[in-house]
């Protein structure tokens, strides 16, 4: 039974399970609703539950488990011919399944029987135009290894498949047999209900959090291999960036960084003195109206995708900038791609998010500030200054380093509009690049994944995550400290 | 200031500090202050009582306007203090509010340190020339606030850091600091527990020496125990005003004293 077949039916007998558990708690008291522990549909969804969750569970480990258990068995066919490395094996490994399917694709399509896709053997060599009939195309002849390892694989899989409906199915069935059996009155369904909903929620946060970790260790075990291959104190304190696919790249972090920390800056100066004002305007000066239609039409600014604000850097700020830096004006641009180009843009992104957080922060000073400093003959300006943002300060503070991080890690406004050369320089009319554009172009080569030069991606994201991370833990210390102040 | 002075009235004006005639607010739709009258005696303490929501503190925040600060809300009326028509065009609600200073329900003091809690007032106004002027206004207004005693050691402390009766004197000695000629207290104790209540209840008996107050309370006792004369609000309404006594022994109005007596409220 195919598996969308296998899911339909455990989802079937779930839905039935609903209506047998419902009746049999009702049938159970004689009909008498009120002697039930609780609501009728507790101990539907009880039973439902108990149906669904061992059946599924064991679906989604059969699923992960069984290629890889399949592979295993398959592996000793081909290898000792050309294996060499397990990286090697990998992808004659590919090519196994890539076989695998495609006979069942000929199969399905009736061009081969059964039995003759299993006992087909390479030396006919009519395997390439036989499984292109069927519309799967191969890349090159098949040897006999591959096949006999693809035939195997078939076998092995149709049985686990069929191993797997049966044992799922039987865990649904014994799933709903146990939960209808102990359905009476008495049982409290409410309850079991209870711990199913917090289980679920566990199992959804640690999903989130499991996610995040993979993450991290692919990143550091990729770097861990990065270092192995190239010296660690070239990387962090090299000044050059010249990565060359040939060999012999000189991976130099220290231009990247600098860029980095030079767009963000001009952005960062962009970005804080407008959004903070925009946010004191907004939370009070604005009269509600006003403030009901400028701060979402503000907030449009953070919807609109990073890549838009490329496009408006190359093709609007850039060429802005040239003509009055540029060569007909003062001549200290070269091109449109330069520092001052993507730390502007980069800047207006930053816009919303300052101002709406510190909009928020500012809102959350309590009114009685206001009062006490307007009840001493304050006029507004004077209560925003000496009383509001010193006593929103942290708040803001935390808002910034918030956005800062955002400008770290920002990567299409930089690509297109920052320019690709890895320099060290104080002009900001000068191309310079970043961490993010540098493992962008990386990685999007036709570099090998072993090499230093693909490697260093790696150890880039690294160094940003480190970076970001840091500025992040520190903004939320500081606006969790100032949240105690006033709770 | 213009001169509006009659000579016949002249002998009453020293004695009226506050005067309101056919005072309405309104709240948007509601109509929180009804047609209310009111004169207001200097260096007198006069408590405002009524049950939640009948509008006494409304009515309070008409003499500093600061109910210019909500936008919903709409003054109609005459109020003058000392003959000056508040509501004039002329006059700058900022400069009034250093003139009426106030003291909120909650202590609220700012998140900076004592000294520059009481100096926030003086600076703003310009009444220190040097900081040695300022030093002594602080220390003046931190001794009239009853409290420099505690914190003379620690000015440069964080004033959110003192216990709250503390910190409601140290606002009123914020308060003071500006040298204003009265002085409106919405519910100063009911944040505070009855030490510190009793601690700020003599300040104010202090305070009267030289400033008109007025106190907004929930508290019949406290009305009793500082004010010297009591008008009592109900629904937005002024039902009765005169001396503290009268109101309390002998009221006439039967709504008075059946709120005194705790059937209403």
């Amino acid at each position: 039974m195919p598996f969308y077949w296998t899911l339909a039916t455990i989802l079937g007998l779930a839905a039935l399970g609903f209506f047998l558990g419902r009746h049999r708690a009702v049938a159970s008291v004689g009909g008498e609703r009120r002697k039930l522990h609780s609501l009728r549909k507790y101990y539907g969804i009880n039973v439902a539950m108990k149906t669904l969750t061992p059946a599924l569970g064991l679906l989604v480990v059969w699923l992960i488990a069984q290629p890889v258990i399949v592979e295993w068995r398959v592996s000793d066919l081909v290898a000792g011919t050309d294996v060499a490395d397990t990286r090697v094996q990998t992808l004659v490994m590919v090519d196994v399944r890539r076989v695998a399917n495609g006979l069942d694709t000929a199969v399905a399509a009736g061009v081969l029987s059964e039995a003759d896709a299993a006992s087909l053997t390479a030396d006919s060599g009519t395997i390439r135009d036989t499984l292109g009939d069927a519309g799967v195309a191969l890349g090159s002849d098949v040897s006999a290894p591959v096949l006999a390892a693809a035939q195997r694989y078939r076998t092995l899989s149709a049985r686990a498949d069929l191993t797997r409906t049966v044992a799922v199915l039987a865990v649904a069935l014994l799933g709903l047999g146990w939960s209808l059996r102990e359905t009476d009155g008495d049982f409290r369904a409410r309850n079991v209900v209870e711990q199913g909903v917090r289980g679920l929620l566990i199992g959804a946060a640690c999903i989130a959090i499991l996610t995040t970790l993979g993450i991290v260790l692919s990143l550091v075990f990729n770097t861990i291999e990065f270092f192995r291959i190239y010296p660690a104190s070239e990387f962090f304190f090299s000044t050059t960036w010249s990565p060359s696919f040939g060999g012999g790249s000189q991976l130099g972090i220290l231009p990247l960084l600098w860029g980095t920390m030079y767009i963000s800056l001009i952005a960062l100066a962009v970005a804080v003195p407008i959004g903070l004002l925009a946010a004191i305007y907004l939370s009070e000066y604005a009269s509600k109206r006003v403030r009901s239609v400028a701060k979402p039409a503000l907030e449009i600014l953070a919807g609109i995708p990073t890549i838009v604000y490329g496009l408006f850097a190359l093709l609007t700020v850039g060429p802005m900038l040239m003509k009055v830096f540029g060569d007909g004006g003062l001549g200290w641009m070269q091109a449109g791609t330069a520092v001052m180009t993507a730390g502007l843009v980069m800047g207006i992104m930053l816009i919303p998010f300052v101002s709406s957080l510190s909009d928020d922060i500012i809102n959350a000073v309590p009114q009685a500030m206001r009062d006490g400093s307007y009840g001493l003959g304050a006029t507004q300006s004077e209560t925003i200054r000496h009383v509001i943002i010193p006593a929103a300060l942290p708040g803001i503070v935390g808002a910034i380093l918030l956005a800062a991080s955002r400008a770290i890690g920002e990567t299409m406004i930089v690509v297109l509009g920052a320019g690709a050369a890895a320099r060290i320089s104080g002009n900001p009319f000068e191309a310079m690049t970043t961490v993010t554009a540098k493992i962008v172009s990386q990685l999007t080569g036709d570099a090998d994944f072993s090499s230093p030069e693909a490697l260093v991606a790696f150890a880039l994201g690294m160094t940003l995550f480190v970076l970001t991370l840091g500025l992040n833990v520190l903004a939320l210390y500081i606006v969790r400290r100032f949240r105690e102040q006033y709770e | 200031m213009y001169d509006r002075t009659f000579p016949e009235n002249a002998v009453t004006a020293q004695d009226i500090k506050i005067e309101a005639k056919g005072v309405n607010v309104h709240y948007g739709d509601t109509h929180a202050i009804k047609d209310v009258s009111v004169d207001i005696q200097d260096k007198t303490v006069t408590a405002f009582i009524g049950p939640s929501g009948c509008g006494k503190s409304t009515f309070l925040r008409c003499f500093n306007r600061m109910n210019d600060t909500i936008d919903s809300a709409r003054v109609t009326g005459d109020i003058r203090i000392d003959g000056e028509d508040i509501y004039d065009k002329r006059v700058d609600p900022v400069q009034l509010r250093a003139k009426v200073g106030m003291v909120f329900q909650k202590p609220n003091p700012f998140p900076k340190s004592i000294y520059d809690n009481v100096a926030y007032g003086p600076k703003i106004h310009g009444l220190a020339h040097t900081r040695a002027d300022l030093d002594d206004i602080v220390e003046k207004a931190l001794r009239r606030g009853a409290i420099w005693d505690e914190v003379k050691d620690r000015l440069q402390a964080p004033g959110t850091g003192l216990s709250g009766g503390q910190q409601q004197r140290l606002c009123i000695a914020r308060a003071i600091a500006t040298e204003p000629e009265v002085l409106l207290m919405d519910e100063p104790c009911s944040a505070l527990d009855p030490i510190a209540t009793g601690q700020v209840e003599e300040l104010i008996d202090e305070l009267r020496r030289d400033y008109s107050v007025v106190i907004v309370t929930h508290s019949m006792q406290q009305a009793a125990r500082v004010s010297q004369k009591t008008a009592f609000f109900h629904l937005g309404n002024l039902v009765e005003y005169g001396d503290t006594d009268e109101i309390f022994t002998n009221p006439q109005d039967p709504k008075t004293e059946s709120y005194i007596t705790g059937r209403i409220g």
